[in-house]
């Protein structure tokens, strides 16, 4: 590796007018310096809102008004890259900087065929033309490890698999022979297991080419195995820069270290997530009343709160002009159990038929074949409205996008006990007083019930949606991957709450998660499925350090391997 | 495929006969043909001929049964005004039709997609709320009203083209043109143009709505950093996209064209089958009305399927839906 300067960003400051006249403005980035030698690999750490795709858009031009660049420098080699004119930047685009999206289906052009999409970068930006770009084409794709690269090319974006999409996306972003490749988030979209094995293709494409990587994350794993250097960065300033090694594991900010804490680790099983400055619950036991009357009486009256055994589940697709009915099985024949007060996950990717469990132990689908008991009592038994609520109560569920689980036309409060009004379990007077309760119990403010759900952000409505949960005093909550749409150490806060508040309440938790880690943190019991079956079902130790299966064993190598700080475990011992 | 096919035959056959009772009775209700037919020198026994002629003597369900019976094997009837075969005479005043309004719609989609595209790209500019402007009155003007003032700026004021009539046709395939004289193209032109104004503003608006929803799809900020050039990005990968909900739209407006240009025919004496119905209409001609409703129906299913075929080649994620 050489190290010849090749990107200098000096003082980038950028802004998002706040009002109309301009005068208030959010400042993306602020005052932020960067540098990239040839051949480097540079992470840009933080969480969502820190300006890390500012960064990569900026220096291609491509921020769109309201946006804009109010000072500082952005030069690559020797030529100023700021306020160039469309076709200036168009000539440096592909050409001298490769961009990578983070989502591959929403960046290739769904009505466009795949050979098509590459072949306009390739005629855009190198001399050739014809068969020969149509020949170079192919060998791109081959490098990027695509298979049967020929037969790709006539397909459209929607009939090949994410990571196919995105070793295509790296195909086109080689294509020039760029000295820089902007990578923005390019594996967050994809399935865990394939996570590792298309980085490891972009490292090997960028070395085999000496290209230099910003590889723009929030993925700390991904960042302590393959970067060199690292920018952390918070709310658009800058936090602390550093050798990877020295940031990741030395940090020397606060910040920095509360975020390597928010890291779930699949190395070891932690009681808590050690939160340096985690919100302590304090005062709340006393309004608790409502919520722990009445569901002491039948608790531990038997061991196993949920037995499912042998379910499957089919699904039938309309048919269509081009297309007849189909049957597609999205569960094959499935059991497992759970105990009272356990925490058992499921992990799979997507497709994987985890959350269709979730839903007909709610209720929501039909089982289609198999036999699901709860509580001794078998759901294809439960037909009269009586037996249908008293099920609904005793099972909740935690969605997974807490943008769309709430009624955005209700305040806060409403949402939380709607339900509960709605069966007549609580009258108006009471239902206000009862969602205050359960707002500080999930770590809100009292008087923040008033307020609509846009108001608050991810985290906080992930919150609400606990507290409604809890509203109606399950025994049992579904959470379907309740931390996947929220920031790392968002994530962390949350997955304490859940954890305190099955210790509180001796509550029992199905987990549905994509993300080993988290399932590591969160569970007693692990199965783990795919393609609709179970593979392999047991407890967390066994199935984290001696996994059986093979596809396990996959998904555990997949994983990014990260330590955690250096000072880990001091955080933990003081707790 | 098939299974669709003879759906839509179905759906088709239904509509048709729905709307052959519908029409049939309802041009009962109308009127007496055989008052609309005779003068006064009609006695009571001419008129009396006359309808059993027409077999108007015979109970309506008979006429209606004697009617749609003769319809399945392809004879839809004698007119009663021109007496002659109905189909004769659509089939004669088609191809005037056909001609305005494929004109019409090619002024409309070549003007006023790119009008809807510039508008959707610069939004803010003022040539764009100019743009929209013109749309916006061109929308809700009446048609009629446009057309007396085309006429008054270039029949009567400017003398630039003639405002009635087809002009000098020639012919191919046994029907005569006037698209294939200079002389027929400007007889077209107003009635053409007159036509065209409402197909440009709602092709503008439509293209502009659809622009501005795919301009911030990612695969467009995507295509810029690729280093495509602009105006491929535009022609490929935008236009393509918004041509989704258009093709739709542009179905509809076609069959709606040929179907009901009937204001703009009788204003320009423009002899297509807009102004036959007109005329049928008022004289209670009912075998024309009711052949030309049902065979309207039939034109409004077969172009809704041409829809949908164009669907799944514009939009391979239909094509390829499992």
């Amino acid at each position: 590796m050489n190290n010849i300067p090749l990107l200098k960003i000096n003082n980038l400051t950028v802004t998002y007018p706040l009002n109309s006249e301009g005068s208030d403005v959010l400042k993306a980035l602020d005052n932020i310096s960067l540098n990239v030698n040839s051949g480097q690999i540079i992470g840009i750490v933080g969480e969502s809102g820190a300006g890390k795709s500012t960064i990569g858009k900026a220096i291609l031009g491509l921020l769109d008004p309201p946006a804009k660049i109010v000072s500082g420098e952005i030069t690559l080699t020797d030529t100023a890259m700021i306020g160039l004119s469309e076709s200036q930047y168009e000539s440096f685009r592909g050409n001298q900087i490769g961009y990578i999206y983070q989502n591959p289906m929403t960046a290739l052009n769904p009505v466009l065929k795949i050979g098509e999409q590459v072949i306009e970068a390739i005629l855009a930006n190198t001399a050739m033309t014809g068969k020969e770009a149509y020949n170079y084409a192919i060998q791109l794709l081959e490098r990027a490890d695509v298979s049967f690269a020929k037969d790709r090319l006539q397909k459209y974006p929607h009939q090949l698999s994410g990571g196919l999409c995105q070793r295509i996306v790296f195909a086109i972003a080689i294509a020039a022979k760029p000295k820089l490749i902007i990578a923005d988030e390019p594996t967050t979209a994809l399935d865990v297991t394939v996570q590792s094995s298309v980085l490891q293709t972009l490292i090997k494409l960028s070395q085999e080419e000496d290209i230099a990587i910003i590889l723009i994350t929030h993925d700390i794993g991904v960042v302590s195995e393959t970067c060199d250097y690292v920018y952390v960065l918070r709310n658009g300033k800058h936090i602390e820069q550093g050798e990877t090694v020295q940031v990741l594991e030395k940090p020397t900010q606060e910040y920095t270290r509360s975020l390597m804490a928010s890291v779930p680790l699949i190395e070891k099983r932690l009681h808590r997530f050690a939160l340096p400055n985690e919100d302590k619950m304090e005062g709340m036991t006393s309004h608790l009343g409502y919520l722990e009357e009445e569901r002491k009486e039948n608790l531990y009256l038997n061991k196993t709160i949920l037995k499912v055994t042998n379910i499957s589940k089919i699904f039938y697709t309309s048919s269509t002009l081009f297309k007849r009915k189909e049957a597609f099985k999205a569960v094959k024949n499935v059991s497992f159990s759970v105990n009272r007060g356990e925490t058992v996950g499921i992990v799979g990717e997507s497709g994987s038929g985890k959350s269709t469990i979730g839903r007909m132990i709610l209720g929501l689908e039909d089982i289609t074949e198999g036999s699901i008991i709860y509580n001794g009592r078998d759901l294809k038994s439960i037909t009269s409205p009586e037996d249908r609520l008293a099920h609904c109560l005793s099972i909740q569920c935690i969605f997974q996008d807490p943008y769309s689980s709430l009624n955005p036309r209700m305040t806060a409060g409403e949402n939380i006990t709607y339900g509960l009004k709605v069966h007549k379990l609580i009258d108006s007077k009471n239902a206000k007083s009862l969602a205050q309760d359960l707002m500080t119990l999930v770590g809100l403010q009292r008087h923040d019930a008033d307020k609509l759900p846009h108001a608050f952000s991810g985290g906080e409505r992930q919150r609400i949606g606990i507290a409604r949960a809890l509203g109606y005093r399950p025994d049992f909550i579904f959470c379907d991957e309740p931390t996947s749409a929220l920031d790392v150490s968002v994530q962390a806060n949350l997955l304490n709450l859940l954890k305190d508040l099955q210790e509180q309440f001796s509550l029992t938790l199905l987990f549905v998660s994509h993300d080993l880690a988290v399932i590591r943190q969160m569970c007693d019991q692990v199965i783990v499925m795919k393609d609709g079956e179970a593979l392999e079902n047991g407890s967390n130790d066994s199935i984290f350090e001696h996994p059986k299966h093979l596809y396990t064993k996959s998904l555990l190598k997949a994983m990014p391997k990260f330590k955690g700080i250096a000072k880990q475990v001091g955080f933990n011992d003081s707790k | 495929m098939i299974n669709f096919i003879l759906k839509r035959l179905w759906h088709s056959g239904i509509l048709a006969i729905t709307m052959s009772l519908i029409v049939f009775f309802g041009m009962y209700v109308v009127g007496d043909p055989v008052e609309m037919l005779s003068d006064d020198e009609f006695t009571e026994q001419d008129k009396i001929d006359l309808a059993i002629e027409l077999g108007l003597d015979k109970p309506l369900y008979e006429q209606y049964f004697t009617f749609t019976g003769d319809m399945l094997q392809g004879d839809f009837g004698t007119s009663f005004v021109y007496n002659r075969p109905v189909l004769d005479l659509i089939i004669e005043r088609l191809p005037a039709t056909l001609e305005i309004s494929l004109l019409a719609m090619v002024i409309g989609l070549s003007i006023g997609i790119p009008l809807g595209i510039f508008s959707g790209i610069k939004n803010n500019s003022r040539a764009s709320k100019i743009i929209s402007f013109f749309t916006t009155v061109g929308y809700s003007t009446p048609n009629f009203w446009q057309a007396i003032i085309l006429i008054m700026v270039f029949a009567v004021f400017l003398q630039w083209l003639p405002a009635s009539g087809r002009g000098l046709t020639n012919s191919m395939f046994g029907v005569e043109w006037s698209l294939l004289s200079i002389d027929g193209l400007r007889h077209m032109a107003l009635p053409a143009v007159n036509l065209a104004i409402y197909k440009i503003c709602m092709q503008q608006r439509l293209a502009k709505s659809g622009t501005q929803e795919i301009l911030y799809q990612e695969y467009m900020t995507y295509a810029r950093a690729k280093g495509i050039s602009r105006y491929r990005i535009i022609r490929r990968h935008l236009l393509r996209n918004i041509l989704i909900p258009i093709v739709t739209i542009t179905g509809l407006e076609v069959g709606g064209l040929i179907a009901f240009s009937t204001v703009t025919e009788s204003i320009f004496s423009w002899p297509g089958i807009g102004k036959l119905l007109l005329d049928s209409i008022h004289m209670i001609d009912r075998p024309v009305v009711v052949a030309y409703l049902i065979l309207i129906t039939l034109m409004f299913v077969f172009i809704n399927f041409v829809v949908d075929v164009m669907y799944a080649i514009l939009d391979p994620r239909i094509r390829h839906q499992k």
